[in-house]
């Protein structure tokens, strides 16, 4: 390769046969000749010579000049640019920005601090190199563009009527109708008929088409009268494109009439095919035909049709009745429906979400600190295993428990007061429907009761007292708090209880007033206490009373669930805060009402919990002190294991304190410790001794109150009692567990204890007690023995395994350096914005300082423009002067001269 | 000496501001009588009087009689000692307690006479220290004493803690049944000071070892009090920096010793355990003998068979004193033979419902931290506390199901109690006839024999079913798949039913709470015989008095 650029170049030229040997004459005529060819060449060179200015310009291309960053293997080969390893074209790219600035940035500097001026629309003006036929074209060829843009396929009017770039005057096309007056001088009356309505909006091409029509017409418009002039060539172009338009314009409306009358006859067709098939129509023409034939007056008539029409409306639809259903249909589907719910209470009892948004946001168990793995479903299998399925078996089912009684207290007889007021209680019973489903019922208080009106009505009744025959007002004021339903409550008999709380609902119904909603939640609270509140001062006879209210409460809890819980739930935590380990009468009955009105087999309930837990705690952490807690603590292990009759849920608490009972009440202390149970030492005097001659009886609550003191005889039926009650509660609780999965080890220790009783109490024991204890013993040790049988090695893990961990990278297949595989999609899309951001951010400010550059640059060519001109003028200016200048004093010298001459002249 | 919240110095220099001080008590006094402002007065003079010279010396013994009279006129009394004391310190500071050699007879007698005076100032002092009112002013004219004595007494230039006095404070303060001056002179300076709480660890330990058996169970408390109420055991020489006195020149000096401070306070415990513990006090003693008590002694080797006296004692006795044991252990490496035997013994059906509980689940878990130990030990222990579990309060389940998780990971070949297949058929076969009896020994007192790794937990899959459903949640982590590394057991141990209760009573009522759809007919009565209706568990088994 010769070495200097010249050298180069000259070689380059000629390679591409620019340069050449000299060709002779011939040649070159012959090459002149041959046109084509010679046009080729003349490219060919061209091209040529712009390779080679490229390649001989360094500044040409930028280039990576130390080259790729990174070697790179790919099966992507390179195209264009970047195969020859061009990365961009710095002067292209400069050339072309000034470019654009010098179309815009320079024109709008040009024009900055100017108002107004002249825009020029005009074509090939400035364009010397343009013919006039070219003007002509290009005119013609924007003229056709225009037309085209525009042009609705749809339009009628619009197709050329307004010629191009249309005349105008003082910036509006100058058309003769667009003046207000013409439309003045129209006379409606003139039009022919049938356009009436169109007059008012009409387009003013439709009235200027109008008026054309007219004119043809030869009846004028006033301003026709004028005096009649030669018509000009645009005049006569005029009306023939009018005319065209009017038969377009007669051939659409003659087109739309058509449609008119088919659509007319459509609609007029039902009423023929009626006419053609039906007779029937005969009497309702008779019976509306004599309104009219009587000459009744239009607006009676009116006004019957519109009572009539208004009547139809309202008219029901017809509806298909409801069947009435069989028996056995009803009992299927009261019977589906106990199903469904009975399957909601499985899934709560599993604990599982039921899928309807009750119990919806079920609070997240476990503590914070369980967020591992997820635990708390159980799969079908494990479910099995714990037998929770049989749940459904030991369920009363649908006609056991009288489904229909949904809340029957309206049938229960108890409740009734005696058989005089029964209409009276009919009455508010049907007030007292709960069921808003229920269409009667509706009927039945809508519009018709107001609280008011229903205390009217029990006025009226018994109009000389408030009172009925037990002396029981029919109204109340409704008890809002506990103090105020002691005061309320006062003078009735506790056993007509339940009857002033009925009244007291039917008075206060929902139903009646807005503001009973929430006076009848407070009663419900109110009444919880109240129950508690009476349990503690109960009386042997109070039970069916007690049991009347809890059964309101629990009425009460299906319209009011949330008061009826808080309700409870503040009694518990009252219950807990202040004496959790002495329980009275009070907190038994609300713990067992809990008990009933709740369901206690739910995983986690809001009341049940929290009622579970704190027998719990009495019966885990109360060392009895006397007969009286293990009374209580007796009761509650029945209540608890009532609780967990379903669920079949395992209470540790019950094991322990039942156990303890046993072994406190023992003749004497077992000599071996009976299992991992934690005993107590008893307190003095509660062992039993010589209590066999003692009638076996049950528990009951006056058992339960502390410090009593009772007679030695009475001291010892108790501890009977306690003792057979405590080994029928663990032979229960043995039948409930039975399927526990550690039953053996858990009730090891009560074989052994109940053993221990009958060994060495044998003595002091009555002889029905003992043989109750060797049933208790014997089904004990059955099941036992079952257990053992029935045990298996656990299997809790046939998880699927779990994958180890794999640490072999990930490879790309098509690796690109210059991509990002960020396997954090979010972090990947964010360096992708980030890193677009800068880019646009950079090359914003480039853009900008580039335009700083152009403007200074253009101010200072303008600058040194104006500079120049203005030198160029003083030097003009000067010049004049210095030259007008040269002209006085030349005139000067030489009138100097002549005077001189002159003077010389004379003196000679 | 900056810190010291009585600096006797600044009393005695700034008279003038004393002198202010008088004008506001008396001031404040003015209403209480014109006798006592006399007095005051009085009072006042007098001091200036001996400070001006010493023919005015006789007014000290005045001061002392006035003082003397606490108890009728207890106002009057005090003013008097903080006069005295000032006086004293003032005197002390211009050597005029000092005995030189050149001295005259005369002035020889007059030292004497004056050292007798205070002598008999601190009487009067300590005397004050068993009335309520005046004790604690008192206890800070005293330490000031103390502290005027200790620099100015004798003639030599280096300080000397004046033990007898301090002796003398604090035997007082020991027999006083006064428990808020005991609080005041260890809180501000037993504590505060490295040499008041050194030589008070000497005189009690004097105290006791002088007094011996004769001391009644009131002084015995107090001192355990008192010893339990020092703190803070310094670690190295250099944190004994806080001197009340200014520190002893020599080097080598006992103070600056840190073993020297641990004898001494190590012979204070010492001869308080010697004389024998309620029943309490040892409780107490163990609770808090790794924190606070250990860490006095230098030898605490010496704690050994007090120690393990008392873990072999059993009971919660044992619990208190296995923190003790294992500090021994970890600090003294003392050996302990069959530590897990004993360990596992301590797993009694009392323990899950100890109030010790979760304190001793933290050092189980400690404990049985090692990976290093026998599967078949931690299998033992996995095994029979959750036959413990079957018995337990809910608090005490959750506890312990994440520490067997741990185990678990810890311990791999464990996991078989949770999962174990048989193999073959003979064995199905022979499960099948015969089913499975549990072969866990729960008698068996060696964690090694007890064949706890070829048992199952059947316990803790009974408990998933526990009635509160935290803990049936909690229970079932064994079941499920392992993929936590650990949990952090110190989250489960602090529970009890009153938090569980107070977790759920906290949660608001938002969502309506599922009612039973039926009504049940009877609560508390028997249903009527002749329907379908069953009686409900409760009905059958209690009497609520209807037929």
């Amino acid at each position: 390769m010769p070495g200097s650029q010249l050298k180069r170049l000259k070689a380059s030229l000629k390679d591409q046969g620019i340069i050449g040997p000299q060709q002779s004459k011939k040649q070159r005529r012959k090459n002149a000749q041959d046109q084509k060819a010679n046009s080729d060449k003349r490219l060919q060179r061209s091209e040529a010579l712009e390779s080679i200015r490229e390649q001989f310009n360094p500044f040409q291309f930028k280039t990576n000049a130390r080259g790729p960053k990174f070697e790179v293997t790919t099966n992507r080969p390179l195209t264009g640019n970047a195969a020859k390893g061009i990365n961009g074209r710095p002067g292209l790219a400069k050339s072309v920005g000034e470019q654009r600035r010098r179309e815009t940035l320079l024109v709008e500097m040009q024009r900055r601090n100017k108002v107004g001026g002249i825009v020029d629309r005009r074509f090939g003006e400035s364009d010397p190199t343009m013919t006039l036929e070219d003007k002509m074209m290009e005119r013609f060829a924007r003229e056709q563009q225009r037309s085209h843009k525009k042009s609705g396929i749809f339009d009628l009017e619009d197709d050329d009527d307004e010629p191009i770039e249309g005349l105008t005057h003082g910036g509006k096309a100058l058309t003769f109708d667009q003046n207000a007056a013409l439309k003045d001088d129209f006379d409606d009356e003139d039009l022919p008929s049938g356009e009436e309505s169109e007059d008012d909006g009409m387009h003013p091409d439709r009235k200027r088409l109008k008026r054309l029509r007219l004119t043809d017409a030869g009846e004028g418009p006033p301003e026709d009268e004028q005096p009649d002039r030669k018509k000009s060539k645009k005049d006569i172009y005029e009306e023939i494109i009018a005319k065209s338009k009017l038969h377009k314009y007669e051939r659409q409306a003659a087109k739309e009439d058509d449609n008119d009358l088919r659509m007319e006859l459509d609609q007029e067709l039902p009423e023929l095919q009626d006419l053609l098939f039906s007779r029937k129509k005969p009497e309702a023409k008779g019976a509306e035909s004599p309104v009219i034939i009587a000459g009744v007056d239009k607006v009676t008539l009116d006004k019957d049709y519109d009572v009539r029409v208004k009547k139809l409306a309202m008219d029901k639809r017809a509806a298909p009745t409801e069947r009435t259903k069989t028996e056995e249909e009803k009992a299927e589907e009261a019977s589906k429906r106990l199903k469904e719910l009975e399957e909601k209470r499985l899934r709560r009892m599993r604990g599982e979400d039921v899928s309807e948004d009750e119990e919806e946001e079920k609070p997240k168990r476990g503590k914070a600190d369980t967020a591992g793995p997820d635990v708390e479903i159980l799969d079908a299998t494990d479910v099995d295993e714990f037998g929770l399925g049989k749940g459904i078996r030991l369920r009363p089912t649908a006609t056991e428990l009288g489904f229909d009684d949904e809340d029957d207290f309206e049938i229960d007889d108890d409740l009734v007061a005696s058989g005089s007021e029964l209409e009276f209680d009919e009455d508010d019973d049907m007030e007292e429907y709960e069921d808003d489903s229920d269409p009667e019922d509706d009927e039945f208080t809508k519009g018709l009761l107001s609280e008011v009106e229903s205390k009217n009505r029990v006025f009226q009744a018994n109009p000389s007292s408030g009172d009925d025959k037990d002396g029981i007002p029919y109204t109340f004021d409704c008890p809002e708090t506990h103090v105020d339903m002691i005061r309320v409550f006062q003078g009735i008999d506790m056993t007509k209880l339940p009857v002033a709380v009925q009244r007291i609902r039917a008075v206060y119904h929902p139903k009646l007033d807005s503001r009973n909603k929430e006076r009848l939640g407070n009663f419900s609270q109110a009444l919880i206490q109240h129950v508690a509140f009476l349990g503690d001062r109960f009386e042997p006879h109070w039970f069916p009373t007690l049991e009347a209210l809890c059964r309101h409460i629990h009425s009460l809890a299906k319209t009011f669930p949330i008061e009826v819980s808080k309700g409870y739930r503040a009694h518990i935590e009252e219950m807990e805060r202040e004496r959790p380990l002495a329980l009275t009468v009070g907190d038994l009955i609300l713990l067992t009402a809990v008990g009933t009105a709740f369901p206690t087999s739910d995983h986690f309930h809001q009341v049940v919990t929290p009622a579970m837990l704190a027998i719990g705690r009495f019966l885990g952490q109360k060392i009895p002190k006397e007969l009286a807690d293990y009374a209580m603590g007796t009761y509650l292990s029945i209540l608890a294991l009532q609780y967990q009759q379903l669920s079949k849920r395992y209470v540790p608490e019950l094991m322990n304190f039942s156990l303890n009972t046993l072994c406190s009440l023992a003749h004497e202390k077992p000599k071996e410790a009976i299992g991992l149970v934690p005993l107590h030492e008893p307190p003095a005097g509660v062992r039993v001794k010589g209590a066999n001659k003692t009638t076996l009886r049950k528990l009951n609550c006056p058992d339960c109150q502390p410090g009593r003191s009772l007679s030695p005889e009475d001291e010892d039926s108790l501890k009977v009692a306690l003792i057979s009650t405590a080994a029928t509660v663990l032979k229960t609780a043995a039948e409930t567990w039975h399927t526990m999965p550690a039953f053996y080890e858990t009730f090891q220790p009560a074989v052994r204890a109940v053993q221990h009783l009958t060994t060495t109490s044998k003595s002091h024991l009555p002889a029905a007690l003992l043989s109750k204890l060797a049933d208790t013993a014997t089904a004990l040790s059955r099941l036992l023995q079952l257990a053992h049988i029935s045990r298996r090695p656990l299997e809790l893990h046939h998880h699927k395994p779990l994958a180890i961990k794999s640490v072999i990278p990930k490879f790309e297949d098509s690796f690109d350096p210059n991509k990002h595989y960020d396997p954090d999609r979010e972090r990947a899309e964010m360096a992708k914005l980030r890193n677009e951001h800068k880019k646009e951010r950079k090359g914003a400010m480039r853009e900008l300082r580039k335009d700083a550059a152009f403007m200074a640059r253009e101010n200072l060519r303008v600058k040194k423009e104006k500079d120049a001109a203005y030198e160029k003028k003083y030097k003009r200016l000067v010049a004049e002067i210095q030259g007008e200048e040269g002209h006085a004093a030349n005139q000067y010298a030489r009138e100097k001269e002549q005077r001189k001459k002159k003077r010389e002249n004379a003196r000679r | 000496m900056p810190g010291a919240t009585v600096d006797a110095g600044d009393k005695s220099t700034s008279k003038r501001k004393r002198q202010e001080n008088g004008d506001q008590s008396k001031k404040r006094r003015k209403s209480t009588g014109d006798e006592e402002i006399e007095r005051q007065s009085q009072i006042q003079t007098l001091e200036s009087q001996i400070l001006e010279s010493k023919k005015h010396y006789n007014n000290i013994a005045t001061l002392i009689g006035y003082s003397e009279k606490q108890i009728q006129e207890p106002v009057t009394a005090l003013a008097a000692a903080e006069s005295l004391c000032r006086v004293f310190v003032q005197l002390l500071a211009l050597g005029s307690l000092v005995r030189r050699k050149d001295m005259s007879e005369k002035d020889a007698t007059i030292v004497l006479w004056l050292r007798e005076r205070l002598a008999e100032y601190k009487t009067v002092l300590l005397s004050m220290f068993q009335s309520k009112s005046l004790a604690l002013k008192a206890l800070l004219l005293a330490m000031a004493v103390l502290k005027g004595e200790a620099l100015h007494l004798d003639d030599r230039d280096e300080p000397t803690f004046p033990r007898s006095f301090l002796y003398d404070i604090v035997n007082t303060i020991i027999m006083s049944p006064d428990g808020q001056l005991r609080e005041e002179f260890s809180d501000k300076f037993v504590d505060e000071y490295d040499d008041i709480r050194f030589y008070t660890f000497q005189a009690i330990g004097d105290f006791l070892t002088q007094h011996g058996q004769s001391i009644d169970e009131g002084v015995r408390n107090r001192v355990f009090e008192m010893l339990l109420s020092i703190e803070d055991a310094p670690t190295s020489n250099s944190e004994l920096e806080d001197f009340f006195i200014d520190p002893p020149k020599k080097k080598k000096h006992p103070l600056y010793s840190l073993s020297q401070h641990k004898k001494q306070a190590q012979e204070a415990w010492l001869s308080l355990i010697r004389l024998g513990l309620s029943k309490d006090q040892r409780k107490k003693v163990l609770e808090v003998m790794a924190t606070s008590i250990a860490p006095w002694f230098s030898k605490p080797e010496l704690l050994m068979d007090f120690l393990t006296d008392c873990y072999d004692a059993g009971g919660s006795a044992s619990l208190l004193a296995l923190s003790g044991v294992f500090y021994l252990i970890r600090e003294r490496n003392l050996d302990y033979p069959s530590f897990y035997a004993k360990l596992y013994s301590l797993l009694d059906a009392d323990m899950l419902h100890s109030k010790h509980r979760s304190r001793f689940f933290r050092l189980l878990d400690t404990f049985l931290g090692s990976s290093h130990l026998p599967a078949v030990l931690v299998a033992s222990f996995i095994k029979r506390l959750s036959r413990l579990a079957l018995n337990a309060p809910p608090s005490a389940i959750v506890a312990i199901v994440p520490w067997f998780y741990n185990l678990f990971k810890k311990h791999p070949l464990c996991t078989f109690m949770m999962h174990r297949e048989m193999r073959t058929k003979e064995e199905k076969d022979l499960i099948e006839s015969e089913g499975l009896a549990d072969p866990f020994l729960p008698d068996e007192q060696d964690p090694m024999e007890t064949h706890a790794i070829d048992s199952c937990l059947w316990e803790i899959v009974q408990l998933q079913s526990h009635y509160h459903p935290n803990v049936a949640t909690i229970a079932k982590i064994i079941s499920e798949q392992f993929t936590k590394q650990a949990y952090s057991v110190e989250d489960f141990l602090d529970h009890s039913y009153g938090s569980l209760l107070e977790a759920e009573m906290t949660k608001n009522i938002k969502k309506a709470p599922v009612v039973e759809f039926t009504i049940p007919k009877h609560i508390f009565t028997k249903a009527q015989s002749g329907t379908e209706e069953n009686d409900s568990l409760l009905v059958s088994l209690w009497d609520f008095g209807s037929s």
